[in-house]
């Protein structure tokens, strides 16, 4: 199977700033990855060059079999939705509804798939009763969400995400979760910078951490976020769930909140009361 | 002594019906840090808005009530890239054109730039151009420029969104350290588990009004659970349908499974 995402030894650099050195990782159809690291270790430079508004100085980054070095940013958007760091700057019409809109139609799509789609990612991000707003109304954190719901009407094979979750309440969050693992199902592969780990352990199966630049691990996440001692090197503290199951030493360690929930009724349950 | 009173206070932004905040109540005493914390919407940017003098001068709007500010504040907006003057090319300038504004002298200028860098361990991008920072750096850089003009009173609106653990970690040290030095700091924030150790009190917000307010423990208790609102241990271990009284962080847990 050809993946969704491929970078195959890629250095980057701004001018005399070196922000990749040799970076190679790749990510599977369906696949979540979680793209980790300290502030300034490269992430938002990977976001970048996905979205062919960087090309590498050196290796290739291919989206499916396109490598990017051939593509046009507009031409990549058939296959790669990316939300930014900061989304503010991607929105730009009059009313949520018509941002949303925007992708798709650019893309020829027809009208009545338009309105399909646009009513399925609003829905799912709970951002119907905000579809005639203007998008400089809502808060910064549903100026995100906005932004990330044109992203999933964009139906792309690859969806690139820089903190989605910056300033987002539990209901939202959990929308945001839902909404990702309903795409992930349907053979969307993710990849989302954030350095929320809590959402990172509801949401998300693989950690691929970069350190100055270079890979510096890529496993799956259930056996990273436990592990205090392995994170801490990589700037990553163990989101506080994850910890909590580690200190009690639950078995198997969960990091989810419902697992470690349920694993914590369970193991109460088998101890003599206090 | 009171660094901020807001008694009765009532906002409305422009063409719209119901008030962003209803009769709203609150005081912050210097070397206090009162956190806000409330679904998206509660008000918790708003009242930072109109304790900073912002709403209604800024943003237009209809004020109701009365607010007090004994000190001047300085506010860290959620959207930090947006303070940026445009008009420094090195982190160090950029740090310094508020205080330059203030009309301070050079030498107290640069007391309080060097300063503020160093709170925020920015010593090393000091000659970087802020164009070519990250953004938890931009952060940073922003919130360091608010700290050198010496505010009073600290107004934070998601002040760690784009940081990494060590980012935040420095930053809720320094939020304290802002706090024993006498200042008065009000913040919003959705990083509910950083607040037991950060926060004297807690302002539950809820459709802008005061919901409940008390210490962190209240991040434990039942009704902030059930609103999505409590830490993350205390909603993991009651959705395990554990007894209460909830444990607020892990080292709680800790001390209550044994």
């Amino acid at each position: 199977m050809i993946p969704a995402l491929r970078l195959e030894g890629v250095t980057f650099s701004y001018g005399p700033v070196p922000a990749l050195e040799n970076l190679s990782f790749s990510i599977a159809p369906g696949e979540r990855v979680a793209l980790l690291g300290k502030n300034g270790a490269g992430k938002s430079t990977v976001v970048r060059l996905v979205a062919g508004l960087e090309r590498p100085d050196l290796g290739a980054v291919w989206v499916g079999d396109w490598d990017t070095r051939d593509c046009v940013p507009e031409q990549l958007a058939w296959r790669v939705a990316t939300v930014f760091q900061h989304a503010d700057q991607q929105l730009f019409a009059p009313t949520v509804r018509d941002d949303v809109s925007f992708g798709p139609r650019a893309l020829g799509v027809g009208e009545r798939e338009v309105e399909r789609r646009n009513r399925r990612a609003l829905e799912d991000l709970g951002l119907t009763a905000h579809a005639g707003d203007h998008p400089y109304d809502l808060p910064p954190a549903l100026r995100k969400v906005a932004a990330l719901a044109g992203a999933l009407a964009l139906e792309p094979a690859l969806l690139v995400l820089d903190e989605p979750t910056i300033g987002l309440d539990r209901v939202l969050r959990a929308r945001v979760t839902r909404a990702l693992l309903d795409r992930s199902a349907a053979s969307v592969a993710l990849l989302v910078i954030t350095h929320d780990l809590t959402f990172a352990a509801e949401t998300l199966e693989r950690g691929v951490v970069l350190d100055r630049g270079r890979l510096a691990c890529d496993e799956p996440l259930a056996g990273l976020l436990g592990d205090a001692t392995r994170l801490e090197p990589l700037g990553l503290v163990p989101p506080p769930v994850a910890a909590l199951s580690a200190a009690l030493d639950l078995p198997g360690r969960p990091v989810r909140e419902a697992e470690v929930a349920r694993e914590l009724a369970r193991v109460a349950r088998g101890r003599p009361a206090p | 002594m009171k660094s901020l009173t807001l008694d009765r206070a009532s906002f409305w932004y422009p063409a719209t019906a119901s008030p962003a905040l209803r009769d709203l109540s609150l005081e912050v005493a210097q070397g206090e840090v009162v956190a806000l914390v409330g679904a998206l919407g509660a008000g918790a940017s708003t009242l930072l808005l109109v304790a900073a003098d912002l709403a209604p001068r800024v943003t237009g709007g209809r004020l109701t009530g009365a607010v007090t500010r004994r000190d001047r504040s300085g506010i860290v907006l959620p959207t930090p890239w947006t303070q940026l003057s445009g008009m420094a090319f090195t982190v160090w300038d950029e740090v310094a054109f508020g205080p330059a504004n203030l009309g301070w002298p050079p030498h107290e200028i640069a007391r309080q730039v060097d300063r503020a860098l160093e709170q925020l361990e920015l010593v090393s991008l000091a000659s970087r151009d802020p164009a070519t920072l990250s953004g938890g750096e931009l952060q940073r850089v922003i919130i360091a420029a608010i700290l050198a003009m010496d505010p009073g009173l600290v107004l934070f609106d998601e002040p760690a969104a784009e940081l990494d653990a060590e980012g935040a970690r420095t930053l809720w040290r320094l939020i304290r350290l802002l706090a024993r030095e006498g200042k008065a700091v009000l913040l919003a924030t959705s990083a509910l588990d950083a607040l037991a150790d950060v926060a004297d009190r807690i302002v539950w917000l809820e459709d802008g009004a005061v919901r409940a307010v008390g210490t962190p423990d209240l991040l434990a208790d039942v009704a902030l659970c059930d609103a999505g609102l409590g830490t993350s241990v205390a909603t993991v271990w009651r959705a395990g349908g554990l007894p209460q009284p909830y444990p607020l962080t892990v080292a709680h847990a800790l001390q209550r499974w044994r």
